[in-house]
Order: C-alpha cells, then structure tokens, then sequence
C-alpha cells in the first residue's frame, strides 16, 4: 500500500435531534476526543445528515486539510454512504470515511445509565479514530453487469415491475410460483378509490407485459439458487409441469371429464373447481392446470379425446434451469390473516366469513337478494382489525408465537366499499360496522366512510382490550342466526346486541411465507416477518443485499396503488442499477502484500470461493495472486496466513487491533 | 468507582450487527460496558487475535456471528474451528475459557441478544477482571 500521508482527523459527534444527545453527552465527547492523537477537528452537531452538517464536513476538509473523517451516529447502515458521499464531494475519497453507530449500539440501549453511554460513545469513537488513522484510500471494483432482472411474483406488483424494466431496455424474467398471473387483484371486483374494475385494470397490464419481447414469463417456477453477486446473479429457477401442453383446444371438455371437486381457491372455498383447472375465465395463461396435489390420475380426463392426447401428460416433472441476471424484484406478496378456530366464531359457526369471501359472495351472488348458506342475510356485522393491531396478552398469539401488532392499513377502507356496495345492491340489508379505529388514510378513501354514514351504516365502537363477542342468538331458535356483542364507546360505553345473519372479519395482512427465499437472497424480514428496506426515505425499496429490490406487499402492509408505487420504485433503481450494463463493488476484498508473502498457498487452501486466490509467478517468485471480482471479502484468508501477508481492504487486521485497544485503554480521557 | 469488566462484541453486519440495530430500534437496555464493533466475518481472526484480546484487558469476548445463515462459504465453519482451537491456548495462559463465546445472532434475534450480553456480563462479575486472572496464572495462584 501506498506511502501513509500523516493522518489530519475531523470527528463529528451527532445529536441525532435528541435520540443520542438526550442520553450521551456529546458536548463531553467532543471535548475528549480533541486530545486525542491527529484529531484537527472535533465537533457536535444537531444533525450530521442535514444539508447543513454535511456541510460543515466538507468546510473542514477544505479549510483545515482533514484527511481523515469520523463520524459517530446512527447505525452506519443508515447513513454510512451518505457521508462517503459528503467527503467524496469535498474531494476525498471516499473510503477514508469511518462511520460509528453510537444510537441503535448506545443511546438508545442504555437510557438509565448517561454517564455509561457517554464513556461508551467516547470509547467507540476513539476505536473509530484509530480505525481511521491506518484506512487507505480504495477504488471501488467495477465489473460488467448482466442487463436482465429477475422478477419473482406475479401478482400486480411483479407484473408493473416487469412493465416497467421491460421497457427500459432491460431483459425481464418473471416467475410466479401458481399457475396463473394476476395474484390476489384477480380476485377483487371493483376497487378503491376509483372503482375501476380489478380484473380489466390488472388484465390491461397482463397484456402489455405478456406481449413484451424483453419479458419471459414462467408459471409454477420458483426460485431454489442463487449465487453470484449484482450484475452476475446466478439463479436456478424450478418450474413443475402445467399438465396441459399450450395449444391444446379441447379444455372445456377436459376439465367437465374430471371427476374431481376440490374447493376453489380463487373463491376462498365458497365453490368448488375441478382437478383439472383455470383461475378464472380469461385468466393468463388460458391453457388450464393439473392441480397435482389432488389429482389421483385416474385418466377420466383422457376420456373421449382422440388427436391431442399427446398435449396432456398427468406425470408432474419438475425441471430446473440457470438464469444469470443483474438484478431481483421481490414482488412475493401476501396471504391474509386467517382467524384462528373460534375467533370471532370464525370456523365455529357457518355464519362468521371473511372479508375477501364476502367480496367473491357479492361476484356470485344475485342482484335479488343476499343469500348465504341458503337463507337470505337481513342484518350484516362487520368486524374490523382482524389479525391486526393485536395486542400480546389480549390476542391469542399465532402458531409460531407472534401477534401482528402493526395495522394492516388496506382492510378499512375495503370494509366501507363493501360496505356501501352492500347498501347500494341491497338496501334493506341493516349493516353494523364494529371498528377500533377508522383508518382511511388516502387519498380519496375518506369519502367511504363519509357515505358509509350517510347510508345508515351503523358505526359501533369497541377498545382493543374489550374485543366484540359472537355467540348465537338465544332468541333465533336453531336458524343460525349470531349475536355480536360489544361495548359501544360512541355512547360511552353501553352494551350492544346486534342480532346478525352474517358476520364478515376485515382480515389483516401478512407476507407470504417466503423463507426459503428469504436464505437464498439473504434479504432481512423485520420482527413483524415483512422484508426491511435499508431506509424507508434514503434508500427505499432497497435491501441491504446489492441488487436486490422490493416491490409491493413483500415489504409491508400495501393496497394496489401503493403496491404499484413501490413497484415502480423498485423498477427505477433496477433501472439505474444495470441501464449502464456496469456496476460498482465495495473494494473490501483480500490484497496481498507481496513483500511479506511467501507463497504458502495456505489462503489458497482456506478459500472457499472459486478463482478468488490462486499462486502465480510474481518476478520469480511464487505469489498469493487475488481476483477482486470473484473474492467475496469474507477473510479467512486472513487468518490463515502464516506471514500476515494477506489482509482485508477497508477491514484490516491491524485497524481491528488498534481499535481493540483504543477500547481497552486506560489512558482514554473518557471521565470528565 | 466500581470497574465495570469490558465487553467486546464482535458482530456480523450480516447476523449480530443488524441484532443490534434491532435491539436499538426496540430501545431494550443492555449494559453499557459492552462495546460493539461490525466485521464482515470473523473467520478473519486468528487465535492470536482472541489472546491478544484478553491480554490488552478485554474481560470478555462475544463473537455474534451469523451462523448456518453466514453469507460466506465456509465463513461459520471456519470460524467455529478457529474459536475451538483457541479455548485450549485460553486454558494455557489461565483464561477461563467462558471468556470467549461464539453465538449465532440474527437480524432480528433481540432476545437472544439481551440474554447473551447479559450472561456474559454476570459471568464477568463473578470471575474478576482478565488481567488479574493473568497475573493468577503467572505466579502459580
């Protein structure tokens, strides 16, 4: 490594608007560290992120010749780029920049104990002074990036994702795990705030990306590897058989010779489909699928077809193949909350339904009147924050232990449109809507609920630790009938009776089940499952992975405009990521120092990663060689060198070990 | 004044790192001692590194890496090998072993977190300074 110019250090320590000063006293902190050895510049500041103390950083660097910049705040995967960019602005590089988080690692973890967390912060920033003394100036690794993305899911957000990136000239690959596109839109009616029709909207899309020549679509395909890294992601993709060779003409016929009935999905179970199947009529793809978890191959099918028996095959054979891709959306959607047995009645009595069956019973049902299990609905409750906004201790907690305390954020605003659709079909219907809160939010949403109560919906409001009760109705005499009962805090608290022929859950939101992609992309769920943006303002719709980005409901609680938003975001940084066909690499990989190697070839044998080190001739003599590109940074080379010839840049042997013992001074001036 | 021991957190920014971030956002208490520096993987430290560690007056060693989820190949075995191998060289120079502890921690493992951190400093309450069960060992106590 180059000739070490004297290290000139300016450390800042950041107030973060009170989230660290109201613990740390960052006034102290400043002052101790401008003892310390090479610190020019030391000062505080109400906000180092701001426009203004980015600012002052870049001041310092030219007036005082800092090279050199510490920087003690929140986490650094907050705003550790930002401020590599704040000293690359003011000249420097950037990789002379060392970030320490004194918030989430220490204001906030320790409120009781200011005087603790203030020799704390003094401690980690004068590790991070020490750090900064030994950093070397890096160049980032710049290799070729595949111009193709990835997009997995196919529901609204993957399918205007696609859309998107497609038409930037950008290679698309979009695999959806069913058989069929369109995700739970495909199953809405009309939707909010416009009232458009869901299937037409989400159809028109369908089309464009469908007759795309930059978009590949594969159904019942999912992702089993990936290895690589941005601009050369390698992923294997599985797709089971569909059963059904395109082009065959014959489906109607096909599917009535099934003798299977299962309950249809698409639905909520309200109806039956056979074994043999499409989503709905119009549906992309419109050749049908074998169901292969009911069929039992019993060939009535084949039954009384003749010339495209070749076209039909009731063997599922699963395939695997390799994609190379630049990029990946996540667009893996969601599954709604499903009532556990006897909540609200749910799966006690017949009687008690979910919201989205509520909105396929209106698809299905007549315009006469509403029936449900045969007998036509007078009188209709709504229960609002179904699995949402639960409270542990209050709610019964899930399978795997969890309550999802967050709001679901889509489920109000649909329990008033279906709501007023109901008032609109069928007047006489007398309609109770018990809530918590009425959260509707957006733009355009309020106005539900201003119809709703001017349409006679009656608006009962309960406290989340006094939950409505459903019962049967002692007075119905064995016709099914329900009772909710709720204390009404709109009259203050008076019990309320509402005899009900229906009981509809607004049921919440929560991410699908995605763990195994989750491990193959090593993306970061939250404590409430949905996958973590680094930023929700600075970086959103990014994950800390490079490369791969978050589109829709993936990420948390969305309805389809938002859905859309975010996904359109996420086609955007794709976009941006791979529209050069070259993208950047952190340069924290392995370097040699030919001087102290001796050729051992133990780094060789300790490297796990293909190419990434290997012994050549160097003048004469046998030399570690590394590949920046196919080193993956990890360091057990480092460990495993015998001459402590190999180190990794940005993370170095010997600033660990000065940071290491800036903690375990005693000559710190850390007690004021 | 009460000497506090000193806690070293090694923690992946993949696993143990982001732990903390959690534990942060969650603003749960843990004690201030325990000091908190990312790395990519901790394969990178050789056995002389943990020594030199205690040597210098680092009471305790947490190394929160990330396990069967570590990004790199071969990075948690690895490492697994290397603490193993340094446990007996901890024993030679009259460490108490439990000083070094490799965890596995997630991004969202926040009780793990608090339950590690704070067994290790009880640990360190009971046993006494590093240095001075150095000094122990050297003089034959």
């Amino acid at each position: 490594m180059s000739e070490k110019e004297e290290p000139r250090v300016g450390v800042y320590t950041c107030h973060c608007g009170g989230n660290i000063s109201d613990v740390v006293r960052c006034e102290r902190v400043m002052t101790a560290l401008k003892k310390l050895d090479n610190v020019v510049v030391s000062r505080t500041d109400m906000s180092m992120c701001s426009d203004a103390g980015q600012a002052m950083v870049e001041a310092d660097i030219a007036e005082y010749g800092l090279n050199r910049i510490v920087i003690g705040a929140c986490s650094p995967s907050l705003h550790e780029q930002t401020f590599r960019g704040t000293v690359a602005r003011a000249g420097l590089n950037p990789y002379l920049y060392h970030h320490v988080g004194i918030r989430e690692q220490n204001s906030w973890v320790h409120k009781d104990d200011r005087e603790g967390a203030t020799q704390k912060a003094i401690r980690l920033m004068a590790a991070g002074i020490a750090k900064a003394r030994l950093l070397d100036p890096l160049e980032p690794i710049r290799l070729s990036a595949k111009r193709h993305a990835l997009i997995i899911g196919g529901g609204i957000a993957g399918l205007r994702a696609a859309w998107d990136i497609a038409r930037r000239g950008i290679q698309v690959t979009l695999i959806e795990k069913s058989p069929f596109l369109g995700g739970h839109m495909a199953q809405l009616e009309s939707v909010f705030p416009t009232g458009e029709a869901a299937r037409g909207t989400l159809h028109d899309l369908i089309d464009k990306v469908t007759g795309h020549p930059n978009v590949t679509i594969h159904t019942r395909a999912e992702l089993v590897g990936m290895s690589g890294y941005v601009g050369d992601y390698q992923a294997t993709i599985r797709q089971q058989s569909r059963g059904i060779k395109e082009g065959f003409t014959g489906i109607d016929k096909l599917i009535e010779n099934c003798p299977l009935e299962v309950p249809d999905e698409f639905n909520y179970g309200l109806t039956k489909r056979k074994a043999i199947y499409t989503a709905y009529p119009g549906c992309y793809p419109p050749t049908p699928a074998v169901d292969w978890e009911n069929c039992n191959k019993c060939g009535d099918c084949l039954k009384s077809l003749n010339g495209e028996r070749g076209l039909i095959s009731l063997e599922n054979e699963p395939h695997d193949f390799d994609l190379t891709v630049g990029a990946v959306v996540v667009a893996t959607g969601f599954r709604l909350y499903e009532p556990a047995q006897g909540e609200y009645g749910y799966g006690e009595f017949p009687e008690v339904i979910t919201l989205a069956q509520l909105i396929r019973l209106l698809a299905l049902n007549g315009e006469k009147e509403l029936v449900w299990n045969g007998r036509t609905v007078h009188n209709l409750a709504f229960i609002h924050c179904v699995g949402s906004r639960q409270i542990d201790g209050i709610n019964e907690p899930q399978p795997d232990g969890q309550v999802n305390n967050y709001c679901s954020r889509v489920c109000c605003t649909a329990t008033l449109h279906a709501a007023n659709e109901l008032r609109e079909r069928f007047p006489a219907i007398n309609l109770y809507d018990f809530y918590e809160d009425i959260r509707t939010y957006g733009r355009g949403h309020e106005e539900y609920y201003t119809e709703a109560s001017k349409n006679m919906v009656r608006f009962l409001r309960f406290h989340d630790d006094e939950l409505p009760r459903v019962t049967p109705d002692p007075y119905a005499n064995g016709t099914g009938a329900l009772l909710v009962t709720a204390k009404d805090y709109l009259t203050w608290g008076q019990e309320i009776d509402a005899p009900v022929d229906l009981v509809v859950l607004a049921t919440g939101v929560m991410p699908n089940p995605i763990d195994d992609i989750i491990k193959l992309l090593k993306v970061s769920p939250g404590t409430d499952r949905f996958l973590l943006e680094v930023h929700p303002k600075l970086r959103p719709v990014e994950t800390a992975v490079p490369g791969v980005v978050l589109a829709g409901t993936a990420q948390g609680p969305m309805n389809i405009q938002e859905s859309c938003a975010a996904a359109s975001a996420a086609a955007a940084k794709v976009a941006v990521l791979l529209g050069q066909g070259r993208v950047e690499l952190e340069p924290f990989v392995a370097h040699v120092d030919p001087d102290r190697c001796d050729g051992t070839g133990e780094c060789v044998t300790v490297c796990a990663y293909e190419d990434a080190i290997i012994l050549a001739g160097v003048n004469g003599a046998t030399k570690a060689v590394v590949t920046p590109a196919n080193c993956a940074g990890c360091g057990s080379c480092v460990s495993a060198c015998p001459n402590q010839a190999i180190d990794l840049q940005g993370w170095s042997l010997s600033q660990y070990e000065a940071m290491l013992d800036a903690i375990a001074s005693d000559s710190l001036p850390v007690v004021a | 004044m009460e000497t506090k021991p000193k806690i070293l957190i090694l923690a992946t920014l993949s696993g143990g790192y982001a732990g903390a971030d959690s534990v942060g956002q969650l603003h749960a208490n843990y004690p201030s001692n325990a000091y908190i520096l990312p790395v990519v993987c901790p394969s990178m430290f050789s056995e002389s590194f943990y020594l030199r560690a205690f040597e210098r007056g680092i009471d305790g060693i947490l190394l929160m890496y990330s396990g069967t989820d570590c990004p790199f190949k071969g990075g948690a075995e690895r490492t697994a090998q290397i603490v193993n191998k340094t446990f007996p060289l901890m024993k030679e120079k009259g460490i108490d072993p439990r000083r070094l502890r490799l965890v596995a921690i997630c991004t969202v493992c926040t009780k793990p977190f608090l339950k590690e951190v704070n067994q290790m400093n009880d640990l360190l309450r009971g046993i006494g300074p590093v240095k001075m069960e150095m000094a122990h060992a050297v003089i034959g106590d």
